[in-house]
């Protein structure tokens, strides 16, 4: 409650806030005008024909969780070559009390997956990212919301996942994206992820799970261009209990906001297959 | 579509793009035509149907569509002029090209199909999952203009890289493929396009679906093969000046027909001889509640003498589209490069001893 207050603060105004406590219950905040916004925002979320809060549109987290979930202060690069321009920036952690909890075991692969960032991160070779970390990576993704299908499409290796709406399908196999069911709960979107395999990360500091993830994300409305973005993370091998991550999404406002391609795998086939090209004669 | 765990199989999408679209020897063109294409005529012909629409009024064409067909891209040269099978023949040539196409009934030592004698059958027939019935037009090709249903003339250009990729492909099949580098090697096979994903899409060896999502004001084109997202907006916006793997798409309606129009290609298309000059135009109309009719034109004065037009009609498909996994599982990608390395060594060794 107190996260989901934070975050309410910095989108809704003070009074709006208040208002929405006197009467009780989060969703009033939807429904009290709120006196500080523009014209063309109002204080009711956008809905979609079937009445649903229409998500659609292009967003992005801004923050550096895909450096690392957790606090980390600014730290030099891996390219001395490249300085300033392509160091680490410091951040506030999106994990709940900042605090991961992993089994003994898994703490120290986290540590050694840490050490060999650079050979070990499947977002270096251009593999699907998974989920969470596709929605905090510093790339725009897309929903395109309709009552049966939501598609996230996110700009990095051109991933992509559809969330079935109510449904009873199941995964045949291990995904890099994982399986997505989604229901509404309120204002809620809610969507449960599994079949996940073993491959992919949170972060670049080695944050990892098993293919026994479970992940279950809420997408919230909390103004007509942010979304509240909570996970709650799952995996018994890896972990002790469940933990939480949580960040807004802001909407990309731009005339013709536009996903485009990040097709990267040319930019890993180097790193993937250069010791395989054939050398020049001597 | 399939669910079974394919790793990428790119001397299988190598292979199936050239069953596809033999090139070279483009005899007999019928003289440049500008008639107008079959759907048109056969939406004429046919009981009216009504489109439902989406709540906020396109005609609605959302659903899970498959493409698979044994119709070849252009009209066997056998074939001469005929342009539409009867039934009758439509189930003869069926059975004869499913039979001729059955990896599993050729022995490489003797070849078949187009295999060498003494080449490579790269993958048996449990990996492929194309269509085995002709197209529901009963035409003899997918492409219906030219009238000869056949790939128009190679501009200059078009026939030296045609020579070139018919090089290349032998050479493939005789099991001694050009990779001195992965840049060697096709889009297809370094998974930076989809084999049959397009644009445009053209039938091929495996997951021959794609799903069709509308929201107000975008249509997206989704499809199973290297989980390829088109998200076309309908707004009337211009193209961007960004080129791109899959170019730069945006659409409009002209009735109950999608139009989806691509330039900006970054290199070659998925096509084999396309350039990055291409102009395409999709067309994408449902003529009734289980087909969805698929026009595509390409212009690419730089290859060819002439746009072409091409006719695949989908079929409404139960089946969700499921993750294809691609560059992930590209396992075959270094096996290619090795498998080059460890010849240019035993080349190496056997001029050595040669010349002792």
């Amino acid at each position: 409650m107190q996260n989901w207050l934070r975050v309410a603060i910095s989108a809704a105004s003070k009074g709006a806030l208040i208002a929405g406590l006197m009467a009780g219950g989060i969703a009033a905040l939807w429904l009290v005008p709120m006196p500080n916004v523009s014209h063309a925002q109002t204080s009711k979320t956008a809905r979609t024909a079937d009445g649903k809060p229409n998500l659609n549109g292009i967003w992005e987290a801004l923050n550096t969780a895909n450096w690392d979930i957790q606090d980390h202060a600014a730290r030099m690069g891996p390219v001395v070559a490249l300085g300033a321009a392509f160091s680490i920036p410091a951040g506030r952690g999106v994990v709940e009390g900042n605090e991961i909890p992993y089994l003994p075991e898994a703490a120290a692969k986290k540590k050694e997956n840490s050490e060999h960032w650079l050979t070990a991160d499947p977002e270096i070779k251009c593999y699907m990212p998974g989920v969470p970390r596709a929605t905090y990576m510093p790339y725009p993704f897309q929903i395109v919301q309709t009552p049966q299908h939501i598609l996230m499409a996110y700009e990095f290796a051109g991933a992509t996942r559809t969330i079935y709406m109510n449904s009873k399908l199941k995964s045949p196999n291990d995904t890099w994206m994982g399986w997505s069911v989604g229901h509404w709960e309120g204002e809620t979107l809610v969507v449960d992820v599994t079949s996940f395999n073993d491959q992919t990360w949170f972060d670049r500091a080695g944050n990892f799970h098993s293919d026994a993830l479970h992940v279950v994300e809420r997408y919230t409305p909390i103004s007509p261009d942010a979304l509240d973005y909570e996970v709650t993370i799952e995996d018994p091998k890896i972990f002790s209990r469940p933990w939480k991550m949580r960040m807004p999404l802001y909407r990309h406002l731009e005339k013709d906001a536009q996903l485009l391609e990040y097709q990267c795998v040319e930019f890993a086939e180097e790193l993937l297959y250069g010791p395989l090209r054939k050398q020049k004669s001597k | 579509m399939s669910h079974r765990f394919f790793v990428t199989t790119g001397v299988v999408a190598l292979v199936i793009v050239v069953t596809l679209v033999a090139p070279g020897n483009v005899a007999g063109q019928a003289a440049s035509s500008t008639s107008k294409v079959a759907p048109r005529q056969a939406a004429a012909s046919a009981k009216p149907w009504t489109p439902p629409r989406t709540p906020d009024g396109q005609p609605d064409l959302q659903g899970v569509w498959d493409y698979r067909t044994i119709t070849p891209l252009e009209r066997p040269k056998e074939l001469g002029t005929k342009a539409f099978f009867t039934e009758e023949e439509a189930a003869k040539y069926e059975k004869t090209e499913n039979q001729r196409q059955n990896r599993d009934l050729i022995d490489p030592e003797q070849g078949g199909l187009f295999y060498p004698k003494g080449g490579v059958v790269p993958y048996n027939e449990f990996w492929y999952d194309r269509g085995n019935k002709v197209a529901g037009t009963k035409r003899t090709s997918l492409i219906v203009d030219p009238p000869d249903g056949r790939l128009p003339a190679w501009t200059p250009e078009g026939q030296k890289e045609a020579d070139l990729r018919a090089a290349a492909e032998r050479n493939d099949q005789l099991g001694h493929p050009a990779a001195d580098s992965w840049e060697d090697r096709p889009l297809q096979e370094r998974c930076l396009v989809g084999l049959n994903a397009g644009p445009p899409m053209v039938p091929g060896a495996y997951n021959n679906d794609v799903q069709l999502l509308q929201i107000s004001g975008y249509v997206v084109i989704l499809n199973e093969m290297v989980h390829s997202a088109r998200i076309v907006p309908l707004d009337g916006r211009p193209h961007g000046s960004v080129r791109q793997w899959r170019g730069d798409s945006v659409g409009h309606w002209e009735g109950n027909t999608l139009v989806v129009d691509t330039t900006n290609f970054r290199r070659e298309t998925s096509l084999p001889g396309s350039s990055a000059n291409t102009h395409l135009i999709e067309r994408f109309t449902r003529t009734d509640a289980n087909t969805l009719l698929y026009e595509f034109t390409v212009d690419d004065p730089t290859m060819w003498t002439r746009p072409w037009t091409a006719v695949v009609p989908m079929t409404k498909s139960d089946d969700p589209i499921y993750e294809y996994a691609c560059h992930e599982g590209n396992y075959a990608m270094s096996g290619i490069l090795a498998g080059a390395r460890a010849a240019d060594k035993a080349a190496a060794e056997a001029g050595k001893s040669g010349s002792k």
